[in-house]
């Protein structure tokens, strides 16, 4: 096997391994506000939005190869700096997975890539107006906007329900929150699964195995559709828990609003081409259906931590992407590096995610189903 | 600043964003809403056996539904297209 072929190969793994910390770490977004409010059992909720995420994979393939594209010079782009990139994310994925943070996928995979491409390049590799047009405001106005708009769907639910026979009032609710995060696990796949897609037909691209311009590979679409799901049904608990009731303990009419605005939100973003970050747009979603009601039924605290995630989350993938990049240099440009690297991550990684299953599940079907 | 503010920022964008958020995030809510108050409401009259309400806030559940299902159709049209 020629070394092009075993560097294609793990930049594949690594995309598809990617996808698979992309769908685990976002369950979150799609149903911890369904379990935490009791519409769904936590089982039967990853098993939906896993299959939902399924489903959304095979939806399009337009924005599939636009992942950084305007934010670092594509002409830069080697098989090294996509590999870099991606354990930057995956890496960032994993820590703020273990302190139960929500945060970005995609800044996270943006920012790993931005710094392995730094680090390959120098500043010109980077389009500055590219970060701030496409990754820094709009990680501005997701939440804000999500958390106006949960703020103001929940004070008029509140209007017009309010009166109403609590038990089918909540069980209707329960229905609504069904419905909107289907809606977000379909939104989340189509999104998130092509920008595994992108990398992927762009790494096939490189190695001389696509023409420039061809659509993904119906395996491409297929595996990472396939590791997203599975990343999904596996459940980030941590997170779930963080967002479902670490920062607001809520009821059913603010679940549907925090749900229902945050798929609004996303969807007018992708209707109108404006990318915002899922995890931005619930988590801001959640503290306006929260503070509507009550300003401090909100743990400021709590969302204080998340925050700092979002602000630490490019630096510190660029930094983990551009150290990779270095890395696998020492051994030359060659798959020597890659190599390298990639089995010592995949030990580390090993470890981390046996010890911290080990110790259980934040979540169980007992506890909250 | 200005300048660079106009040209790293699509303002147009943005505003349009924000607005069809608000639309749609305050108005499908509040139409889901209104269509479970109708529906509480039809289980409770349809007990005191008042026909004419009855009807009116079935026409009102009815109504509020079916806007509620256009906007999830209009929802997985726009993921599948964008």
């Amino acid at each position: 096997m020629d070394h092009e072929l075993i560097l294609l190969i793990i930049v594949v793994v690594t995309a598809l391994a990617f996808d698979f910390t992309n769908g685990f770490h976002d369950t979150a977004n799609v149903v911890a506000t369904s379990i935490s409010t009791r519409a769904m059992a936590p089982n039967i909720a990853v098993g939906y939005a896993a299959v939902l995420n399924f489903v959304g994979a095979f939806l399009s393939v337009k924005v599939a190869a636009t992942i950084a594209n305007g934010i670092v010079e594509a002409n830069l782009i080697t098989e090294q700096v996509v590999f870099g990139g991606l354990i930057g994310a995956i890496a960032w994925n994993l820590v703020t997975w273990y302190f139960g943070l929500p945060s970005s996928s995609s800044h996270a995979l943006i920012g790993g890539v931005v710094g392995a491409a730094f680090a390959a390049r120098g500043a010109d590799a980077v389009i500055g107006s590219g970060l701030l047009g496409k990754v820094i405001v709009p990680a501005l106005v997701a939440p804000v906007l999500a958390f106006v708009v949960a703020g103001g769907a929940i004070t008029v639910i509140y209007r017009v329900v309010g009166r109403l026979r609590p038990g089918p009032t909540s069980r209707g609710f329960k229905v609504g929150q069904i419905l909107s995060g289907g809606l977000l696990a379909l939104a989340h796949g189509t999104n998130d699964a092509q920008k595994t897609m992108g990398i992927i037909t762009l790494a096939l691209i490189t190695a001389d195995k696509l023409k420039v311009d061809s659509d993904p590979p119906f395996w491409v679409i297929a595996a990472s559709a396939t590791a997203i799901s599975l990343g999904t049904y596996m459940g980030g608990w941590r997170i779930i828990k963080t967002m479902g009731s670490r920062i607001l303990k809520m009821d059913t009419a603010q679940g549907f609003a925090a749900q229902g605005s945050g798929a609004a939100v996303i969807l007018a973003s992708t209707h109108v081409g404006f990318p915002l970050s899922t995890t931005h747009t619930i988590s801001g979603g959640v503290m306006g259906a929260g503070a509507a009601k009550r300003v401090s039924a909100v743990r400021w605290g709590v969302a204080g931590s998340i925050v700092v995630a979002w602000v630490l989350t490019l630096p510190a993938a660029a930094l983990i992407g551009a150290s990779t990049y270095g890395f696998t240099r020492i051994f030359g440009t060659g798959v020597a590096g890659p190599l390298v690297a990639f089995v010592l991550i995949i030990g580390v990684i090993a470890v981390v995610f046996a010890r911290r299953v080990a110790q259980g599940s934040a979540i169980t079907a007992a506890t909250e189903g | 600043m200005t300048a660079l503010a106009e040209k790293v920022v699509d303002w147009g964008q943005l505003l349009e964003v924000a607005w069809t958020s608000i639309l749609g995030g305050v108005g499908v809510t509040a139409v889901f809403a209104v269509a479970l108050y109708g529906a509480v409401k039809t289980m409770d009259t349809r007990r005191g056996g008042q026909g004419a309400i009855v009807v009116a806030y079935g026409v009102m559940t009815v109504l509020a539904s079916s806007a509620v299902l256009a906007s999830v159709v209009f929802a997985i049209l726009t993921i599948k297209t964008k």
